[in-house]
C-alpha cells in the first residue's frame, strides 16, 4: 500500500518534469514538425494505451479499438459544429458518449472468449464504420465531415493556434496517460492482471470475471475516444478512416511494437510508428515494404515490443 | 562490460536516431520547391502515378525554360494513400519542414477537404487537381482564399453529360433507365445530379431501379442480375477504374450489353486498354482523348507523354499538367510566390493550353476552371476508341451552373 | 431501404430464381477463397491474415501464364501450384516461428506479408489494374436453366468448388492423411510423439490452403480487376465466411459462404445501400447465439 502510493507520487513527477520539457521546447526552438509530431503523438499515445489496458493488462484482444477513436472524433467534431457548447464540455460529453458507446459494445462482446471477442469487436467496428459511411446526411459518408470546426478561444487559448494546440494536447495526453497508470495500478488493474494470467482462479476468489472485464472495456473505450477527440482537433474534422479497420491495427501494432508489458510501452510503439511513417514517406513511395520489413525484423528478431525487450536486455545485464 | 555497453548504445542511438530522422533539417537550397500529395500505393494508385508523370514532364519544360522567377523548380512527391489525416500532416509538412513554397493537391476527394483545411491555415498556394467535387469550390464557406482548382467539376459534368443523353435518350426512345454507381458520396451526390439535370432535359424519363455496388467490390454478379431483371432499356454507371473494368467483363459473360443501352461519363485510356472486350456503341465522355480537342497540341502531348512513360495519359495527367500551367502564368504575373498575390493573380485568369476547347481554359473568381474539353462520343473496341464526340455547350453549362449553386444555397 | 422492390422480387419467380442463382455464384466463389482460411485456422489455430494476398498472388500469376502460353488451363495450374509453394516457404520462414504465441503477434507478421508483397506487385505489374479477360472458350451465350440465367464460365466455377468441397470434406474424414491432419488438430505433441512428422503435415496444411487461395485467384481473374491491395476486401469476405461458418468447418465455411451469397442477392434489391451493413449484423448475431459459429466445435 506505502509503496504504491510511494511511486504514485514518483510517477506523477515523471510525468510533470516530461510536461515540462514538452512544453519548454516550443519556447527554446520553434519546429513546427516536432510540434505536429507531439499533437498527433499525444492522440495516438492515448488510443494504444487505452488498447493496451485491454491487450496488456487483461488479456482481452480487441481486433475493433478503433470504433471507439473514430466516435470520439465523431462525436466532438458533431457537437463543435452544430452546437454552441465550448470546446472542453464538448470534449467531455464526446468521452461521455464514446464510454457509453464502450459500455453498450462490452456488454455484448465480454462474455466471449479470447479468440470470438477478437472477432465480434471486429465485427462491431465494420458495422460502425458502415454506418458512418452511410449515414451521410449527418456524417458526411466516406467525405468526412468537412468545413472544418469552429475555432472557439478557451481560457485565452486559440487552438487554431499551433502552439496552442500543441500545448493543449500535451496536457491532455499526460494526464490521460496519468490516469490510465493510475487505474492500471490501482487494486482494480491488479485484477485484470489476475484475470489474464489465470481466469478460473480468479473467478474461485469471487470476482467476477465479465463485470471487471466490462468495466476495463469501457474505461479503455472512453480513452480511446478522448484520443479520437484530439485527432478530431488536429485534422479540423472527423473522418471515416479513424473509425476503420486499419486504424485499429495501427493502434495493436504500436502496442506490439512497444511492448505489452511496459505501461509506456504503447507511447514507444505509437512514437515509433509515427516517426517511421514520417520518415519512409519523406524517401520512398514503397512505405509498405519498409514496413512491413521492419515489422518483420521486430517480430521474428525481438520477439516483443522494444521497451520490453529492454527491460529484459538490462535486467540480465544487471546480473 | 565494454559488450554492454555497446549493446545499450546502439540501442539507445537506434532509437534516438529514429525518433530524430523527420526532423532533421535540409538545407536550403535556391531550388524552388514544389510540395505534391496524392495516393501512390493501393488500388488508385494510378491517380497519383498518372499525375506525377505529367509533373515530370512539367518540371522538365519549366526548368529547361528557366525555371520559376529564375529559380529551377523542383516537386517533392507525398503519399497519403487516400486517407484524409495523413493528408493534412502532409500537407503541413511539405510546407513546414520540407520548405516548399507551393502546393499541388492531387489527392481525391475526401483527403482534398482536409488538404483545404491545412491550406486556409497556412495561407499559401494551392491548386487541387483530382477533386472533382463541385462544393471544394463552390460552397463560399469551405473555399480557401488561396486555395484554387484545376480539374473537371462534377456539376459541369453533369450538365454536359445530361444534355447530350437526353438527345440521344430522345432519338433512340429509351425512357426506362437503371442506375449502377458506386456507394460512397461522389457516386452517390453525382447520381444524383446527373439525373436531375436528366430529368429537366427529358421529363418523361423513369429510373425504375437503381444499384450501389460497394467501391472495390470484387464480384458484381448480384448487381448484373438485379439490373437484368428489371429490364431497362439503358444503364447509366458511374462505376470506374478497376470497377468499371470489372464490370464490364462480368457484364459480358450475362450479355448484358446486348440487352441494354449503357452511358458512362468515366471511360479513361487506362479502362480501355484494360478492358479486352469492350463492348461497342456505349455512350461515353471523354476523360482524356487525344482526339478531342482534334487538334495537333492535344495530340502531340499525348504522343509525348506515352513515349515518355510507355503508358497513355490519363484524365488526372492533363488536369495537372494545367495546374503548372497555370502556376507558370501566375508567377510571371505576379512576380512573386506567396498565397495572397498569387490567388489574385489567378482569379479570372485565362491561359492557352492544348486541353481546353477553344484552346484556352479560365480560372473563374470563384477558384474552379472552365474551358476545358467536355465531350461526349460512342466507344468502339480500338483506336481512338471513342469517336463521333461531340462537344458540351459552356454557356449552357454555366447556366445551369448558376441556377444549381442558387438552390443548393451558394450564392 | 427498398422493401417494396423486395416484396415484389419474392413473389416474382423469376426473380427470386435468378437472385437465388447469382447468390450462389457469390456464394461457391466465396467458399473457394474462404476454404483455405479454415482449413488452416481448423488444424493449426493460425488466423492468415494474408491469404488475401495469395489470393491476390494467384491471379497475377495466372495473368502473366496466360500472357505467355495463352492457355488458361497452365495459367489457373500455375496459380494454384505457385501459392502452394508460396504457402509452405511462408510456413517454414514465418509462420513456424509464432506457433503458439499471441494471436496478435500472427496477425502482425501477416500484414507485414500483406505490406511487403503490395508493394512488390505494384513494383513487378505496375500500381494500374490489368484485366484479364475471358478465355475463347468461355465467350458464349449464357445458358437459361429454369428461368435463371447462368453463364457457362460461372458453371465451370460452381463445379470446380463443389469438387473441392467434396474432395475436402471426404479427404479429411476418409483418407490417412486427412485423419492424422485431424488428429494433429486436436492434438499435435501426441500425433508428433507417435511418430508422425507434424512439421511436413504442417507444411502440407499451409500448402493447400495457400494452393486454394492461388486457385481462387486464378480462377476468378478473368472476371475480376487485379490490382495491388486487391487482397483486401477479400480477406474481409473470406473472414466472415470462416466466423460465420465456425472456424475451421469445411462445411460450415461452404454453408455460411453460401448463406452471404444470398444476403447479398437479395439484399442489393431490399437493402441496396446497407448489404455490407446486414452482413455484419449477421456475423455479430451468430457470435452471439452461437460463437463456435454454424458448424463449428466450441474451442
Amino acid at each position: 500500500m506505502k509503496g504504491n502510493r510511494r511511486s504514485g507520487t514518483r510517477e506523477t513527477a515523471i510525468a510533470a518534469v516530461a510536461l515540462l520539457i514538452v512544453l519548454v521546447v516550443p519556447f527554446v526552438h520553434r519546429s513546427p514538425a516536432f510540434e505536429d509530431f507531439v499533437i498527433r503523438l499525444s492522440s495516438m499515445a492515448l488510443f494504444a494505451t487505452s488498447l493496451n489496458l485491454l491487450v496488456g493488462n487483461t488479456g482481452m484482444v480487441s481486433f475493433g479499438h478503433g470504433m471507439f477513436y473514430g466516435l470520439g472524433a465523431y462525436a466532438f467534431a458533431l457537437m463543435m459544429q452544430m452546437t454552441e457548447l465550448s470546446l472542453p464540455v464538448a470534449a467531455m460529453l464526446a468521452v461521455l458518449f464514446t464510454t457509453v458507446a464502450a459500455l453498450c459494445v462490452g456488454a455484448i462482446c465480454v462474455r466471449l472468449s479470447t479468440d470470438y471477442f477478437a472477432f465480434i469487436t471486429l465485427a462491431f467496428q465494420m458495422l460502425i464504420y458502415s454506418v458512418i459511411i452511410s449515414w451521410q446526411s449527418l456524417t458526411g459518408g466516406d467525405q468526412g465531415l468537412r468545413g472544418g470546426l469552429p475555432r472557439r478561444e478557451i481560457f485565452g487559448f486559440d487552438l487554431a493556434s499551433q502552439l496552442h494546440l500543441y500545448q493543449c494536447c500535451a496536457v491532455v495526453a499526460v494526464l490521460g496517460l496519468l490516469a490510465l497508470r493510475h487505474i492500471s495500478a490501482s487494486p482494480f488493474g491488479q485484477t485484470l492482471r489476475m484475470i489474464r494470467d489465470n481466469e478460473s482462479r480468479t473467478g474461485f476468489l469471487g470476482v467476477v470475471l465479465w463485470r471487471a472485464r466490462l468495466w476495463a472495456f469501457t474505461i479503455a473505450g472512453g480513452f480511446a475516444g478522448l484520443g479520437g477527440v484530439l485527432a478530431a482537433l488536429f485534422v479540423s474534422g472527423a473522418y471515416p478512416e479513424l473509425a476503420d479497420w486499419p486504424n485499429s491495427g495501427q493502434a495493436i501494432f504500436a502496442v506490439m511494437l512497444g511492448g505489452i508489458n511496459s505501461f509506456l510501452g504503447p507511447v514507444l510503439g505509437a512514437a515509433i510508428l509515427l516517426a517511421l511513417n514520417d520518415a519512409v514517406a519523406r524517401v520512398t513511395e514503397y512505405q509498405g515494404l519498409v514496413l512491413g520489413i521492419v515489422i518483420l525484423i521486430f517480430a521474428l528478431g525481438l520477439r516483443r515490443g522494444v521497451l520490453d525487450f529492454l527491460r529484459v536486455a538490462w535486467s540480465k545485464d544487471s546480473q | 562490460m565494454s559488450a554492454v555497453i555497446t549493446r545499450r548504445t546502439v540501442l539507445a542511438a537506434g532509437t534516438a536516431s529514429l525518433l530524430a530522422a523527420p526532423w532533421v533539417a535540409r538545407a536550403q537550397a535556391n531550388t524552388l520547391r514544389i510540395g505534391m500529395q496524392s495516393i501512390l500505393s493501393g488500388p488508385i494508385a494510378l491517380l497519383g502515378t498518372s499525375s506525377r508523370n505529367a509533373l515530370m514532364m512539367e518540371q522538365d519544360r519549366i526548368n529547361a525554360a528557366g525555371g520559376f522567377l529564375g529559380r529551377q523548380i523542383e516537386i517533392v512527391y507525398r503519399d497519403s494513400k487516400g486517407q484524409p489525416q495523413e493528408a493534412a500532416r502532409i500537407a503541413r509538412e511539405l510546407v513546414n519542414s520540407s520548405g516548399c513554397e507551393l502546393l499541388i493537391d492531387a489527392e481525391a476527394s475526401s483527403a482534398s477537404f482536409a488538404v483545404q483545411e491545412v491550406v486556409r491555415s497556412l495561407d499559401v498556394a494551392c491548386i487541387h487537381t483530382n477533386s472533382e467535387t463541385s462544393s471544394l469550390t463552390a460552397d463560399p464557406k469551405i473555399r480557401a482564399p488561396t486555395a484554387f482548382r484545376v480539374a473537371r467539376q462534377g456539376v459541369h459534368d453533369a450538365v454536359a453529360g445530361s444534355i447530350y443523353l437526353a438527345e440521344y435518350a430522345s432519338a433512340k426512345k429509351l425512357n426506362k433507365w437503371a442506375t449502377c454507381s458506386p456507394d460512397y458520396a461522389y457516386g452517390r451526390d453525382t447520381t444524383a445530379q446527373y439525373l436531375q439535370f436528366f430529368k429537366q432535359f427529358k421529363p418523361d424519363l423513369e429510373v425504375i431501379t437503381e444499384a450501389w455496388p460497394k467501391l472495390g467490390q470484387p464480384d458484381f454478379t448480384e448487381v448484373i442480375t438485379k439490373l437484368i431483371q428489371a429490364k431497362p432499356q439503358a444503364l447509366f454507371t458511374l462505376l470506374y477504374a478497376g470497377d468499371l473494368s470489372a464490370f464490364v467483363n462480368q457484364g459480358n459473360i450475362y450479355a448484358l450489353f446486348a440487352q441494354m443501352a449503357v452511358a458512362t461519363p468515366n471511360v479513361d485510356y487506362p479502362v480501355l486498354a484494360a478492358i479486352k472486350n469492350l463492348p461497342a456503341g456505349i455512350q461515353s465522355a471523354t476523360r482524356y482523348l487525344e482526339t478531342f480537342p482534334d487538334t495537333p497540341a492535344n495530340k502531340e502531348w499525348g504522343q509525348a507523354y506515352f513515349k515518355k512513360w510507355n503508358e497513355r495519359p490519363t484524365n488526372w495527367s492533363w488536369q495537372n499538367t494545367v495546374a503548372m500551367q497555370f502556376y507558370e502564368q501566375a508567377i510571371k504575373k505576379a512576380n512573386a510566390l506567396d498565397g495572397k498575390a498569387l490567388a489574385a493573380a489567378l482569379s479570372g485568369m485565362r491561359i492557352y493550353t492544348p486541353f481546353g476547347v477553344d484552346g484556352t481554359i479560365t480560372m473563374r473568381d470563384d477558384h474552379t476552371t472552365i474551358g476545358y474539353a467536355i465531350g461526349w462520343g460512342q466507344t468502339i473496341p480500338k483506336e481512338p476508341f471513342i469517336v463521333d464526340v461531340k462537344a458540351a455547350d459552356w454557356g449552357k453549362i454555366i447556366e445551369l451552373e448558376t441556377e444549381w449553386k442558387k438552390q443548393q444555397r451558394y450564392i | 431501404m427498398d422493401l417494396h422492390a423486395l416484396g415484389a422480387c419474392l413473389t416474382t419467380s423469376a426473380c427470386v430464381v435468378t437472385q437465388t442463382t447469382s447468390g450462389l455464384i457469390v456464394g461457391m466463389l466465396l467458399f473457394l477463397v474462404a476454404a483455405g482460411v479454415t482449413l488452416i485456422f481448423g488444424v493449426l489455430k493460425i488466423v492468415n491474415f494474408a491469404h488475401g494476398t495469395f489470393y491476390m498472388l494467384g491471379g497475377y500469376v495466372a495473368y502473366t501464364t496466360l500472357g505467355v502460353t495463352d492457355s488458361y488451363m497452365l495459367a489457373v495450374l500455375a496459380g494454384a501450384l505457385s501459392m502452394a509453394l508460396f504457402g509452405v516457404v511462408f510456413e517454414r520462414a514465418l509462420i513456424s516461428r509464432v506457433y503458439g504465441s499471441n494471436v496478435l503477434m500472427q496477425l502482425l507478421i501477416c500484414y507485414a506479408v500483406v505490406l511487403i508483397f503490395d508493394d512488390l506487385v505494384k513494383i513487378v505489374w505496375g500500381p494500374e489494374f490489368h484485366a484479364m479477360g475471358m478465355p475463347q472458350a468461355f465467350q458464349v451465350p449464357p445458358l437459361f436453366i429454369a428461368g435463371g440465367v447462368v453463364p457457362p464460365f460461372y458453371a465451370v466455377l460452381i463445379g470446380i468448388a463443389a469438387l473441392i468441397a467434396i474432395v475436402l470434406g471426404l479427404g479429411l474424414s476418409m483418407t490417412r492423411l486427412g485423419k492424422t491432419v485431424r488428429a494433429a488438430a486436436i492434438n499435435a505433441q501426441m500425433v508428433s510423439a507417435l511418430g508422425v512428422n507434424t512439421t511436413l503435415l504442417f507444411a502440407i496444411v499451409f500448402a493447400v490452403g495457400g494452393g486454394l487461395a492461388g486457385l481462387a485467384g486464378a480462377l476468378a481473374a478473368p472476371v475480376r480487376s487485379l490490382s495491388p491491395g486487391m487482397g483486401f476486401s477479400v480477406l474481409i469476405e473470406s473472414f466472415i465466411v470462416t466466423v460465420i461458418g465456425g472456424m475451421g468447418s469445411i462445411a460450415g465455411a461452404l454453408a455460411s459462404a453460401l448463406l452471404i451469397g444470398l444476403v447479398r442477392g437479395f439484399g442489393t434489391i431490399g437493402f441496396p445501400q446497407f448489404t455490407d451493413g446486414l452482413i455484419y449484423i449477421v456475423m455479430i448475431a451468430i457470435l452471439l447465439l452461437r460463437p463456435q459459429g454454424l458448424f463449428g466445435r466450441r474451442l
